[in-house]
């Protein structure tokens, strides 16, 4: 049956599959993105250097512990979560009663201290991470799934899902939710709003920390890896709608998916030329954002 | 006594003469070269300092130039075709790409100017046969050796600097200080936040081409490095390190951040360690930048109190009819039909939610009608933007007046006095002094810095969303009066108000808004009496 498949219908579904395991990547960089953005009405610039900084986590722990990513996993988030409240103690209760361009100017500097650490400690050229699940290919009849997208989009999957149940089904979640929401009615009902923040900031930077391991393998990680990724999460979130958590993670997909089907049939340049090329159009279009929340953006 | 910003024009000279007269070839090159950033950060002064719109396309304008110099330079262009040419063009593509993100504010401007960074870097990096790639361009003519090149740089930096500081000067800078402040009280001042912001981006990019050119012609090469995003954190860093809204930091902090690497060769490679730790450091210290925090220390003068100069309202009558607005399917006004004319204070009431504020939003411009039409005298205003509505002469005030963060009151009453001459934004100016003169005999006239700005633009018709609210008896009785008078001198009046004691005894007429409709129009005895009123609204209390 499969066999008869048209090579083009055969290239084309590869082509989403990759651009399926990058979206859920860039996703959960644009989850933590946005839970900063919710929690601190400012842009955490910093994001993508957390990426960088949990694979270089992820290549310097697989350098003592021979074992698999997968394994490695949990001791990158939690060393991740622990960076994440340093990063909140600095960039961010300084400059919170300051305009927002504070914050996000100091996340810049911090970033740019990050990365220029990394250069300095590591040197420029790249490095690869522990594989999760191995390396290779699984056939599945005539399509040939590369073992570490497979493992990226199942990791992602899992970690989102687990952010989704966090955020709506717990006690925790619906605190941090009603504080990003209100942060003034969330402090008169007791609710610790600047633990919270820190909280958010630690959970940021987990995920970005998961998604550094991840992207360590297949896609090695050097100094300035996190600059293209903080790109696609702000795309994300403003095509999402400034402040949406399931609009970022539709943006997220969906850049990805046009850039890399658009990269397989032209070039990965013609790819990102495209890409800004149609965020302009749609800031043009959609001013708030493909999903715009209903009582207009927060920004 | 000497302010901080002329010291500091002061210091630079005598370091750039020092440097000319003992500085080796390679200092002096350092100097021109430093001279390049510092036209970039000039003109991001003017669009991030001044006009408060994030801008992340600056390196991009600053590349642009670089490579337009290169490009015509080895065509052989005599330098005083091609500088003109490294600066249009950044400025003509720039003004391009920002025509359609100009109404984008805050972080999706930034976003917008990101994207147009980076197709900027992928046409440098990729376009071989226009910018040769990855090689770059070679061979592009220089100025020759390090005193030539650095006098050429700084002789440009001081031209740019004059026509930054003639650019702001006067009034411009309190309207510019409303603009970034609050986009919408500066509308509501008469000012274009949209299109201030646009000459800030497109002077901005002319600026920084300049810089670009410059730099092409120190090093006699332009690499696709140019073009990388470091370049405009680069900028930012010295804009934000030498005082955001200064001319005079745009220069000390291209001066530091140009010579940074030189001070901290001890650290060897990870001196840019340093650099991001010092960067954040003077966020943290000295969030104002150097010159901004040296200003402090000096106490600005007591503005002298002009005398109010006769206004003249244009005496036209304002006519509201069958007006409409729904939000969401819900209809707030249904038809509301109304005239105000000169001369005459007119209350508007109604219960809570009945569409008072809505009404004053539409007829200001803050939000446009479904339907009907608004008029002043013969003008149509319904269609027009708050900025033009408020110049053709209908002003409002806004409940919760608060100006925005650190600006002063009597910068705020400037800004819109600026705002009436038609001299805001970049460029013609009114004499500062004057301005503030004036504005601060309107302070001393009226109960709240608010009102005083509406004032400022000499409206026939002033809008009043509950000016009594927190203001204690004596202050009423105030300004009672202060409104009697403004419409004696025949300006006409339309006042929300809560407190039914204070406006009833105040005004000529009152109309009730009830269920989106002006339900009755009268004095205010007739609406005391007329009972649908005491039923829907006034209940059985006596009043």
């Amino acid at each position: 049956m499969t066999g008869s498949m048209p090579a083009e219908l055969l290239t084309l579904a590869q082509l989403l599959l990759n651009g399926l395991a990058l979206g859920a990547a860039y996703a959960l960089v644009a989850l933590g993105f946005v839970l900063v953005l919710n929690a601190t009405g400012a842009v955490n610039f910093a994001q993508g250097d957390m990426v960088m900084l949990g694979g270089y986590a992820a290549v310097a722990l697989g350098r003592v512990l021979p074992v698999s990513g997968l394994m490695l996993l949990p001791l990158v988030m939690g060393a991740m979560a622990g960076f994440g409240l340093l990063f909140s103690v600095l960039a961010w209760r300084p400059f919170r009663h300051r305009p927002p361009i504070f914050g996000l100017l100091a996340t810049v500097a911090l970033g740019l201290t990050l990365q220029e650490a990394m250069n300095a400690l590591e040197g420029a050229a790249p490095q690869a991470g522990p594989a999760l699940l191995g390396v290779g290919e699984i056939r599945l009849g005539p399509l040939g799934l590369s073992r570490a997208s497979l493992g990226i989009l199942f990791a992602c999957l899992v970690l989102g899902l687990a952010q989704g149940w966090l955020l709506t089904r717990t006690q925790f979640g619906r605190r941090l939710r009603a504080s990003a929401q209100d942060p003034v009615t969330a402090r008169a009902l007791g609710i610790p709003v600047d633990r919270l923040i820190a909280a958010s900031f630690m959970l940021a930077t987990a995920l970005a920390g998961a998604v550094g391991l991840l992207l360590s393998g297949p896609y090695f990680v050097t100094p300035t890896s996190g600059n293209d990724l903080i790109l696609r999460a702000y795309i994300a979130a403003t095509i999402g709608g400034w402040g949406s958590l399931r609009g970022a993670v539709a943006g997220a997909m969906l850049i990805a998916l046009f850039e890399s089907v658009v990269a397989g049939y032209a070039s990965s340049v013609v790819a990102t030329a495209a890409l800004y090329g149609a965020v302009l159009l749609l800031l043009m279009l959609r001013p708030a954002g493909l999903f715009p929340a209903p009582l207009g953006r927060r920004a | 006594m000497i302010r901080p910003a002329p010291l500091a024009g002061l210091a630079v000279m005598l370091w750039l003469v020092a440097v000319l007269a003992f500085g080796s070839g390679y200092e002096q090159r350092l100097m021109a070269l430093a001279a390049a950033s510092a036209l970039m950060a000039i003109g991001y002064q003017l669009v991030f300092g001044q006009a408060g719109a994030l801008s992340l396309a600056q390196g991009a304008c600053f590349a642009i130039g670089a490579y337009t110099a290169g490009i015509l330079g080895r065509l052989g262009w005599p330098l005083w075709a091609e500088l003109p040419a490294a600066v249009l063009v950044p400025a003509a593509l720039a003004g391009l790409a920002h025509l359609p993100v100009r109404r984008l504010e805050g972080h999706f401007f930034a976003l917008a100017t990101l994207g147009f960074a980076v197709l900027v870097r992928l046409v440098a990096v990729d376009a071989q046969s226009l910018t040769g790639g990855a090689n770059g361009l070679a061979g592009i003519p220089t100025f020759g050796r390090g005193p030539a090149a650095m006098l050429v740089g700084w002789g440009v930096v001081g031209a740019a600097a004059a026509l930054a500081l003639w650019l702001k000067r006067g009034g411009n800078g309190p309207a510019l200080a409303l603009v970034r402040g609050d986009a919408e009280l500066a509308r509501a001042s008469g000012l274009d936040p949209e299109r201030i912001r646009a000459r800030g981006f497109g002077l901005a990019a002319g600026f920084a081409g300049a810089g670009g050119a410059l730099q092409a012609h120190v090093l006699g090469l332009v690499s696709p490095d140019v073009a990388e995003f470091s370049v405009m954190v680069g900028c930012l860093a010295m804009v934000v390190i030498g005082g955001r809204g200064s001319v005079a930091g745009a220069v000390v902090g291209a001066l530091l951040i140009g010579h940074l690497p030189e001070w901290l060769r001890p650290l060897g490679a990870s001196y840019r360690v340093a650099y991001g730790i010092g960067l954040f450091a003077c966020l943290l210290l000295a969030p104002a930048g150097l010159i901004g925090s040296l200003e402090r220390f000096w106490r600005r003068r007591d503005a002298p109190v002009a005398a109010l100069a006769a206004m003249s309202p244009s005496g036209a009558s304002l006519r509201i009819e069958a007006v409409e607005k729904s939000y969401g399917g819900i209809a707030v006004l249904r038809g509301v039909t109304l005239e105000i004319r000169p001369g005459e204070i007119v209350g508007l009431i109604g219960p809570n939610g009945s569409g008072k504020t809505t009404l004053i939003n539409l007829i200001s411009g803050l939000d446009r009608p479904d339907g009907g039409t608004i008029g002043l005298g013969d003008r149509r205003l319904e269609r027009l933007p708050p900025d033009r509505i408020a110049l053709a002469g209908v002003a409002r005030s806004f409940q919760s007046p608060a100006p925005p963060d650190g600006m002063a009151a009597l910068d705020l009453v400037a800004a819109a006095l600026a705002a009436k001459r038609g001299c805001a934004g970049f460029g013609s100016a009114a004499d500062l002094a004057t301005l503030q003169a004036q504005a601060a005999g309107l302070l001393q006239q009226a109960p709240s810095p608010d009102i005083a700005r509406a004032l400022a633009l000499d409206p026939a018709i002033l809008l009043l969303d509950e000016p009594a609210a927190g203001l204690d008896a004596g202050e009423r009785q105030q300004l009672a009066l202060l409104l009697r008078i403004l419409a004696d001198a025949g300006r006409g009046l339309l006042v929300v108000e809560h407190d039914m004691a204070f406006l009833m005894g105040l005004v000529d007429r009152v109309a009730v808004l009830l269920d989106g409709r002006i339900a009755l129009v009268g004095t205010p005895d007739q609406v005391r009496a007329d009972p649908a009123v005491r039923a829907a609204y006034l209940g059985t209390a006596p009043c």
